[in-house]
C-alpha cells in the first residue's frame, strides 16, 4: 500500500472523528474529503475518482450520521468535474506535462481556489440535501459561507500533507 | 485519445455518474426518514409538473373537439332549464288552481304567451287552447283582478281582449253597497278605468273598493278591481267614477281561465224570456 493510500485512510478517519466528535456550532461543518479527492494523482480517470468518492461517502456516513448516500451524493459531482475544474485553474500543461498538483510548482494560491472550488461543490449539494426544506436559506447560507472558509483554510493543510510527496 | 473514444468515455462517465447519484439518493431515502420526505415530496412535485405539461399540451391539441363537447353540453343544460321553467310554470298554475275551487265556475290556470299594452284595442293570448277546456266568454283574472275577455279560441291557445280595450266593459259594485255599474277603460293610462252611467246623486267616497257584480254570465262576483278615485257629473245627468286598478298590465304572467258552467243555461233563460216578451 502507498504512502498516499495510507494518508487518505488516515484523513478519512480524521474527517469522521471530525465529523463525530467536533461539533463546535451548527454553522460549521469542516469538510476534509472534497479536498482529499482533488489531491488524488492527476492521472487517475474520472470513473476511478467517482468509485473512490461513492465508496468514501459510503463509509463516512456510515461511521458518522447514518444517513448512508447523503456525503457520496454530495462527493460524487465533485469527482466528475475534478479533472475539468482542474485544467481550469490550473491549466492545460498539467496535463501536458503529466505533473500532479503542488504547491511549489503551481504555487498555493492557485490549490487555494482549487479546494475552494471543490469545496463549494461539495458544501453546496451536502447542505442542501441535509436542510431537506427544514431550514430557512438564511441559515444555509451562513452555514455554507462559514464552512466552505474554515474548510478551504484547514483543506490547505490536508493538501500539504497530501501533496508532500509528489512535490 | 481519439474523439469517437472521449464521446464514448463521456457518455460511460455520465451513466455512472446518474447511477452513482441515484445509488445515493436511494440509500438516503432508506436510511433517513426526514429526508424521504423531502425527495417524495421533490418526486411528486416533479410528477405533477411533468404529467400535467404533458396534460396541458394535448388539451391544447384538442380544443376544437372540448369546444364541440363543451356546445353540445350548453345545448343540453339549455333544454333541461327550459324543462325546469316548464315545470315551476306548471307548479305556479296547479297552485293557483287549488286555491279556487267552485262548482259553478271552473278555474284553469294559464301563463301569457303575448299581451299588447300601447294600442287602442290591447289583447292577450294564452298557452290553453279548446283542448284545455277553455272556451269563448270566458273571464281572465289573476290574483291582481281582472284581465279580460277570451274571444276566441284555439286548440293549444287562447286570443282575449283586456281590460286596457273600450269596447270592453265589466259589471262593477262600489265597496259593500249595492251600487252597480259598468266600468271600462278610461283608454288613456294602463291602470285607470272609469264606472260610468252612475245616478248623479250617489256620492261616492275615494277610497271604497271596487269589484265584480257577479251579475255578468263571466265574471264571479266580488272579483277585485280596484279602488275608486274623483268622480264628476257628466252632461249633468250621469257621474263617473275614476278606479285606479289594481292590476299592473306590465306585469301579468299567469292567470286564471275562469268559466261560467251555468253561462249555457242562463243564455237560454235569456233567449227563452225574449221569446215571451
Amino acid at each position: 500500500m502507498s504512502a498516499r493510500s495510507v494518508k487518505f485512510i488516515l484523513l478519512f478517519l480524521a474527517q469522521a472523528a471530525l465529523w463525530n466528535y467536533c461539533n463546535f456550532t451548527p454553522y460549521l461543518m469542516i469538510a476534509l474529503l472534497p479536498t482529499m479527492l482533488l489531491c488524488l494523482p492527476v492521472e487517475r480517470s474520472t470513473i476511478t475518482v467517482m468509485v473512490i468518492a461513492f465508496v468514501t461517502g459510503i463509509a463516512v456516513d456510515f461511521l458518522v450520521t447514518g444517513q448512508l448516500g447523503l456525503t457520496s451524493f454530495a462527493l460524487v459531482p465533485g469527482a466528475v468535474f475534478r479533472r475539468r475544474m482542474i485544467r481550469i485553474v490550473f491549466g492545460q500543461e498539467l496535463f501536458a506535462r503529466g505533473e500532479n498538483l503542488s504547491f511549489r510548482r503551481q504555487g498555493w494560491q492557485k490549490v487555494f481556489w482549487a479546494i475552494v472550488l471543490q469545496n463549494a461543490l461539495f458544501l453546496l449539494l451536502y447542505i442542501w440535501v441535509d436542510d431537506a426544506g427544514t431550514r430557512t436559506f438564511g441559515y444555509d447560507a451562513l452555514k455554507f459561507f462559514l464552512s466552505l472558509v474554515v474548510s478551504s483554510f484547514v483543506g490547505l493543510l490536508v493538501a500539504s500533507l497530501m501533496l508532500d510527496e509528489s512535490a | 485519445m481519439s474523439r469517437e473514444q472521449h464521446t464514448t468515455n463521456l457518455f460511460v462517465c455520465a451513466a455512472i455518474f446518474i447511477l452513482m447519484e441515484v445509488a445515493a439518493l436511494a440509500l438516503l431515502h432508506a436510511t433517513s426518514t426526514l429526508q424521504m420526505v423531502w425527495l417524495d415530496r421533490a418526486s411528486h412535485r416533479t410528477m405533477a409538473f411533468l404529467w400535467g405539461s404533458g396534460e396541458t399540451l394535448r388539451s391544447h391539441f384538442q380544443l376544437e373537439r372540448l369546444n364541440q363537447d363543451l356546445q353540445a353540453e350548453n345545448a343540453a343544460l339549455q333544454e333541461l332549464l327550459r324543462a325546469y321553467e316548464g315545470l315551476d310554470i306548471e307548479q305556479e298554475e296547479l297552485r293557483r288552481m287549488a286555491a279556487r275551487v267552485s262548482q259553478t265556475y271552473r278555474y284553469t290556470p294559464a301563463t301569457v304567451v303575448k299581451m299588447s299594452r300601447n294600442q287602442t284595442h290591447n289583447y292577450i293570448i294564452i298557452n290553453k287552447g279548446s283542448d284545455d277546456g277553455i272556451r269563448p266568454q270566458s273571464g281572465i283574472i289573476s290574483d291582481r283582478g281582472v284581465v279580460g275577455v277570451i274571444q276566441s279560441v284555439d286548440r293549444h291557445y287562447a286570443y282575449g281582449l283586456t281590460l286596457m280595450n273600450p269596447s270592453m266593459s265589466v259589471g262593477a259594485r262600489i265597496g259593500g253597497t249595492a251600487i252597480v255599474a259598468p266600468l271600462s277603460w278610461d283608454g288613456r293610462s294602463t291602470g285607470r278605468a272609469l264606472l260610468r252611467n252612475l245616478p248623479p246623486h250617489y256620492d261616492i267616497a275615494p277610497g271604497d273598493t271596487v269589484r265584480t257584480s257577479g251579475f255578468s254570465s263571466i265574471f264571479p262576483p266580488d272579483v277585485p278591481i280596484g279602488v275608486t278615485g274623483g268622480s264628476h257629473l257628466v252632461d249633468g245627468s250621469t257621474r263617473e267614477v275614476e278606479v285606479l286598478l289594481f292590476q299592473d298590465f306590465a306585469t301579468v304572467r299567469y292567470v286564471t281561465v275562469v268559466e261560467n258552467l251555468a253561462r249555457s243555461e242562463w243564455m237560454a233563460l235569456e233567449a227563452a224570456g225574449e221569446e215571451e216578451l
